[in-house]
């Protein structure tokens, strides 16, 4: 459910560009903070603001990376691994995360808790490997650092074991065709 | 100590606030630039100035804005900060600890180029970034710098931030003025070029953060003291991206034509090689530029200078890779990036950075064959100059260059089935 | 050989071949026209050019960067252009192999096979083998995107037509790109169907085998086709198709640009309508009703029954007492042969056919018929575009489009209707009425017109008393509608008095409601009023039910008018008072229905004859049933609803057992004693052509493959003198 002050603020976005369309992107932001996700009701609400087919929402909804097509955990963990963070250790830092969260990358935990990708180039390479939690900066990591974040996140969200029911796989965070990569 | 024009008083505390701006000169160039030139007159300082764009094309930023079309259709302007160019982060500094220098830029551009609308495109992952320039925006509005009527002179102007959504193509251009518009973020036909017809038809002048950040200073300063430093035809200084394997990377501003070995070893700056390892290959300019061999490493960082060794000045990103370093696997995770960041509209870009890393990925991980290289030399000569944008060109970048000088590594690879060098840095199977 | 360039074309050469196009032409038209082909996907010659498949290389030179896509860069004089150098080789092939390494091999089981664009283009232009050795993509395949067609998310090369098309064209996002990169694919949002009425031509326009059409699936290969020139029989827009037959069946129709009326489109209805032609309900025998039973008879034994019966009824009660109701969808020769029986070999003056209301053959004001005064070309030119009582996407989908092309131009959409219309959300304004309230609302734009100072210039004074006698009507309207529709209609009016061209239509039936008889009368003095009839991108006009509408009234089908609307000698018994009238003893119904339109046929009736195709409901309660053809097994002419004459061609033999309208008519005029010497449609199109002054010059040559749009060849005054005239009121 959209609130309908939400749907005013993407009636005001529209209203702010010299062209209404513009406006979709910040909209589906909103629309996305609200649930989680870009939804069925997101992509109506969205639409109905700024005038566009629901077809036409989803389409543009779809090309960029940071709009969820799926729901998403309670932390959203991006580890970079572009050529800065991939010379300086990203990849064990990845494989670390996978063993503590118990998920592989591009998966959510089935408890809902984690959410773990590996994303391109953060524009942080300086303090690299570097990652964001919920769309926040944690820079120069070592194991040490992942070992101690994991830990308290695992107390903050009563996350009991790391592992799930079944073998450590997680739910895909997309629907996963026959031999396609799972990089999100 | 070299003169720090962008990144002056960058560490200042409260440099992020309008009051502690305006503490160090903020806004004192604006007001003049008000009072005492017209439009065209600002055009032809920055044109004296050489001052050439800092994303990575470095074309002439007075020329660029002179080529505006005259006619009646409303002007934009757009601050490209989508800074995804790997290797590169001086943008993120600019607008986290001083976002009102890029907005001083961004008023001073709108001026000179009688722009009553200008938008800031920030990509959507540089969070704090996004709200620092919001903020600053808002305290610019307050204090009468941005509206109507700009301290008193006639000039109005609106100011749009405007968040992207991760999209590495977005930082392109044209594709950015798609993403505005609020389609999916596919690079447009040139001819017409945005300065005759870009944001919403009417003519429009995209200029890179850091460009627009350094405008204050030269009107504060002038164009010739801005001209002093740097070289003939690059003129300046600009904030070198420093990352890989040196001992202290991070955003280091040098005059344009300071030698790579300076920015690498210096104390000052990198400090040297991470480990004091050997010097292996250098990108200069972000992962789209060509990988240059430690052998011209004395190579001074202008722009004409990096192009007469093989590769551009670029984005400014420099990248170093030590000995360590598996060419082969460094170049695969390269490519991956263009892979995942292809927007999908020209087929040479779509299924070519597709195939190359699916090539290069079965090099680095033992099962590559001997006919692979010359392989993938020709799949980047059929995506290279037949792409539509220059993403497709980008993507061949390492890899031809990384063949050219370290084909022995990939001929490894290909025979013992392993690196030849360094562990490889992945270990698991993607 | 230095010629002086008095044209105004460009020159340039392409492979030494010298090539002349206007200006504006891109590279890749120019060198089609000189016989080139250069291989394209992405581009579509009703679309802007993308270059985005990067198929089209071509070296020209003295431009940067070579090589360069055909299809984006326009000619230029002098331009020297190369399409077989070795680096456009190497491009093409490189661009072949690329797109051929996520394609399936499916070419065996794929029905583009034999008419596939990567199957020829990799043939012609591409590599002889991939080097690709590794994984293709796999998506689940098919996936229907709506009931109609079918999507192969592995065969798409990502080409864009389909997309654009839905964006651009019929502008309803059936469906768009979803994802970016390798992973991009062609879908719609989730649980949307891709059910636009338009959906065919993107699969027509697929390059590929990506798209298929549920009707054609696995029916047949491309080669076994026999293609025939022929238009679509479902609307009165007549979009130039090509019909496909294998065998005795027709396979699917596809579209054959006629930049006049469908711009290269067709709606689907028409694209895979056609199940009646090949159904087995097709009457294959003559039926005469024994016992109280429909019984196969032979032709001989029908016409016989058919004379006799007639001559006894006409000597019995006269020859009023027959009356024939004629065919919206028959060809304009049937139609003609079918008045004249009745008029000349049975002397009957009851002639009619289900239409919509018109006061009188021909207006009054204009003297002109009542058709469409613009051409569908000219929607493009118009600056505004009004449609009240009418939404051509459920009647006559492809000006629709049309329509929205106009509106990418600038021309303002303008709505009245009772319920929503699918270009509700392009129009400027949405004038919702309540239910049969067209009427009033023409009434009210007319009213606010007259009241308007350039109309006052003009005296009008007949049209000023017949408003000024309706407006308690009119006021009372006003009350019912409401303010805010009452303030639209006025700014409306407003509207059109100022335009530079507007386009007022309204769905013929439409005049069929209660309340509504007045509505054409009263658009066409509203443009006439507004200057909107002679003027570019101008005009008024009724958007037609059927494929030979207008055909069945310049054919004289109608009660009170000869072919060419000239006026008869006695006026018959219009459609509603010939069906319901106890002096109608004898009924002949040819390609009608109208148990459709009423409850019962005449009480008094004694003998009924019906010719059609499948046994309708009327055919059902005849005496004798004549077993007709349909449009896709005759030859003929048909007229649309902006008058273009086209010509339909058969593409099948005429179902065995059955004959087509013109050939039966012949027959019952000869047993009942008048020998006519038509031996083909082209005869009975000549005697036409040479005494209905719309059709006057016409011979099936003259026709040729795109139609001839004819018009009155009578010397007209400008409407001002036609109305000073002053044709009294029926």
């Amino acid at each position: 459910m959209i609130s309908e002050q939400a749907k005013q603020r993407m009636r005001d976005l529209a209203a702010r560009y010299p062209v209404a369309r513009s406006a979709i992107m910040p909209a589906l932001y909103i629309a996305q903070q609200e649930e989680g996700y870009i939804t069925q009701a997101a992509l109506q609400a969205v639409a109905e603001a700024i005038g566009l087919t629901v077809d036409d929402v989803e389409s543009v909804a779809t090309f960029y990376t940071m709009y969820y097509q799926h729901p998403p955990g309670k932390k959203v963990i991006k580890v970079c691994t572009s050529i800065a963070c991939y010379l300086r250790g990203c990849d064990a830092v990845v494989n670390h995360l996978e063993k503590r969260l118990g998920i592989k990358r591009g998966e959510t935990s089935a408890n809902g808790n984690y959410t773990f990708m590996t994303v391109e180039c953060l524009a942080s390479c300086g303090t690299a490997p570097v990652m964001q939690v919920n769309d926040e900066f944690v820079e120069k990591i070592t194991l040490e650092m992942v070992d101690a974040l994991v830990d308290e996140w695992n107390d903050a969200l009563g996350n009991i074991s790391n592992t799930n029911a079944s073998d450590g796989q997680g739910r895909n965070i997309k629907n996963v065709e026959p031999k396609t990569e799972i990089r999100l | 100590m070299p003169e720090l024009i962008v990144t002056k008083d960058i560490d200042a505390p409260g440099l992020d606030t309008l009051d502690g701006y305006r503490q160090h000169g903020g806004y004192e160039a604006l007001s003049r630039a008000l009072k005492e030139y017209q439009p065209d007159e600002l055009v032809e300082l920055v044109k004296k100035s050489g001052l050439r764009g800092r994303g990575g094309a470095g074309f002439p930023t007075g020329t660029k804005w002179s080529f505006l079309a005259k006619n009646d259709k409303t002007r934009y302007l757009c601050c490209n900060a989508d800074e995804s160019e790997p290797g590169t982060f001086k943008d993120r500094m600019i607008m986290e600890k001083s976002p009102h220098l890029l907005v001083e830029g961004v008023i001073l551009a709108s001026y000179a180029c009688h722009v009553s609308t200008a938008f800031i495109y920030v990509r959507g992952e540089l969070a704090l970034a996004g709200r620092q320039v919001e903020r600053a925006i808002e305290e610019a509005y307050a204090a009468g710098y941005i509206g109507k009527n700009i301290l008193g002179s006639g000039f109005s102007l609106d100011v749009i931030l405007h968040r992207g959504a991760g999209a590495y193509i977005c930082g392109e251009e044209s594709a950015l003025m798609e993403s505005l518009e609020g389609r999916r973020g596919y690079p447009r036909l040139k001819p017409p070029f945005p300065a005759a017809v870009g944001l919403y038809g009417g003519p429009t002048v995209i200029n890179n953060c850091e460009t627009l950040a350094t405008l204050p200073a030269i009107i504060r300063n002038g164009a010739e003291w801005y001209a002093s430093f740097g070289t003939e035809k690059s003129t300046g200084t600009r904030i070198f991206c420093l990352s890989g394997h040196v001992k202290k990377p991070g955003n280091y501003e040098l005059p344009l034509g300071t030698p790579i070995r300076t920015l690498i070893y210096d104390e000052q700056y990198g400090g040297g090689v991470l480990d004091d390892r050997q010097l292996k290959a250098i990108i200069p300019g972000g992962s789209s530029t060509f990988i240059l061999g430690a052998d011209k490493v004395d190579t001074p960082l202008d722009f004409e200078s990096i192009a007469a060794a093989g590769s551009m000045l670029g984005s400014g990103g420099v990248v170093v890779m030590h000995e360590d370093t598996c060419i082969v696997d460094a170049v695969l995770r390269m490519t991956e990036f263009y892979r995942d960041e292809s927007c999908g509209k020209c087929t040479p870009c779509r299924e070519g950075t597709y195939w190359l890393t699916e090539i290069l990925h079965r090099i680095e991980h033992g099962d590559g064959k001997e006919s692979d290289i010359d392989l993938l030399m020709d799949i980047c000569d059929n995506i290279s100059g037949k792409s539509f944008c220059p993403l497709g060109d980008a993507a061949t970048s390492s890899i031809t260059s990384s063949i050219k000088l370290f084909r022995e590594e990939y001929v490894y690879h290909v025979r013992e089935g392993r690196c030849m060098v360094g562990r490889g840095v992945t270990q698991t199977d993607r | 050989m230095s010629e002086e360039k008095t044209d105004e074309l460009i020159h340039l050469t392409i492979d030494d071949i010298p090539v002349a196009v206007p200006p504006g032409t891109l590279v890749w038209a120019a060198a089609r026209q000189a016989g080139i082909e250069i291989p394209i996907y992405c581009y579509h010659p009703k679309m802007p050019p993308l270059g985005a498949c990067r198929m089209c290389f071509v070296e020209i030179e003295k431009l940067p960067k070579p090589p360069q896509t055909a299809c984006t860069t326009p000619v230029s004089e002098g331009m020297i252009v190369h399409t077989k150098t070795e680096k456009v080789i190497k491009a093409r092939k490189g661009t072949l192999e690329f797109l051929l390494i996520n394609h399936p091999l499916d070419c065996p089981i794929c029905d583009k096979g034999g008419e596939c664009d990567l199957q020829d283009f990799t043939l012609r232009h591409g590599p002889g083998g991939t080097r690709f050795d590794l994984y293709k993509r796999h998506y689940s395949k098919p996936i229907p995107v709506s009931d109609r067609v079918m999507l192969d998310r592995e065969r798409c090369i990502l080409c864009q037509r389909c997309t654009r098309f839905s964006s651009e064209i019929s502008m309803d996002d059936g469906l768009v790109m979803i994802s970016r990169g390798y992973k991009m694919e062609v879908g719609t949002a989730p649980d949307h169907a891709f059910d636009s009425i338009f959906s065919g031509n993107t699969v027509e326009m697929c390059p590929v085998g990506a798209l298929t059409a549920t009707a054609y699936r696995f029916k047949s290969r491309p080669w076994e086709l026999k293609r025939i020139p022929s238009v679509c029989n479902n609307c009165s827009v007549g979009c130039n198709a090509r019909v496909d037959v294998r065998v005795d069946k027709i396979m699917r129709l596809m579209s054959r640009t006629n930049d006049a009326i469908d711009d290269g489109w067709l709606c689907d209805r028409g694209r895979w309508g056609f199940e009646f032609v090949n159904s087995s309900q097709r009457l294959r025998t003559p039926l005469i009703r024994r016992d109280g039973k429909l019984e196969p008879a032979t032709w001989d034994q029908a016409f016989y029954l058919i004379a006799s019966r007639i001559r006894s009824i006409a000597d019995t009660h006269g020859a009023q007492a027959i009356g024939g109701i004629g065919s919206t969808r028959t060809t304009n020769e049937e139609a003609y042969l079918f008045q004249k029986l009745l008029r000349e070999v049975i002397g009957t003056p009851h002639i009619d056919h289900h239409h919509g209301y018109f006061p009188v053959p021909r207006d009054l004001l204009t003297g002109k018929p009542w058709m469409m005064t613009n051409s569908i070309a000219d929607i493009e030119k118009a600056s505004h575009i009004v449609l009240i009582a009418a939404d051509p996407y459920e009647r006559q989908p492809i000006l629709n489009l049309r329509i929205k092309k106009a509106m990418k131009s600038g021309a303002h959409i303008y709505i009245i209707n009772e319920s929503e219309t699918e270009l509700d959300r392009f129009a400027s304004s949405k004038i919702s009425i309540p239910q049969n309230g067209a009427g009033s609302a023409a009434k009210m734009l007319l009213k606010h017109v007259l009241n308007d100072e350039i109309a006052k210039a003009h005296q009008y004074e007949e049209m000023r008393a017949m408003i000024q006698s309706d407006d308690e009507a009119i006021r009372a309207a006003e009350e019912y509608f409401g303010v805010e529709a009452t303030t639209q209609l006025q700014h409306l009016a407003e509207t059109l008095v100022g335009s530079t061209g507007a386009i007022i239509l309204y769905d013929e039936m439409a005049t069929l409601a209660p309340g509504c008889a007045d509505l054409a009368a009263d658009l066409q003095a509203l443009a006439v009023l507004t200057d909107n009839i002679t003027r570019a991108g101008s005009g008024v006009g009724p958007l037609f039910e059927d494929a030979n509408s207008l055909g069945a009234r310049d054919m004289g089908l109608l009660p009170d008018a000869l072919p060419g609307y000239a006026q008869t000698a006695e006026k018959g018994l219009a459609y509603h008072k010939m069906l319901s009238s106890p002096d109608i003893k004898a009924l002949f119904v040819m390609g009608a229905n109208p148990l459709r339109h009423v409850e019962q046929l005449p009480s008094k009736l004694e003998f009924l004859i019906v010719q059609d195709i499948q046994l309708t409901e009327t055919a059902e309660l005849a005496d004798v049933v004549l077993p007709a053809v349909t449009f896709a097994e005759k030859d003929g002419s048909m007229t649309n609803v902006d008058h273009h004459v086209q010509a339909i061609r058969h593409a099948l033999r005429p179902l065995p057992g059955a004959k087509p309208d013109w050939e039966i008519l012949v027959e019952i005029a000869k047993y009942l004693g008048q020998k006519w010497t038509y031996t083909r449609p082209q005869d009975i199109l000549s005697e036409i052509a040479a005494s209905n002054p719309f059709y006057s010059g016409l011979t099936w040559e003259r026709l040729g493959a795109q139609g001839v749009r004819t018009q009155e060849q009578m010397e007209l005054n400008d409407t001002d003198v036609a109305m000073r005239k002053g044709a009294a009121h029926a």
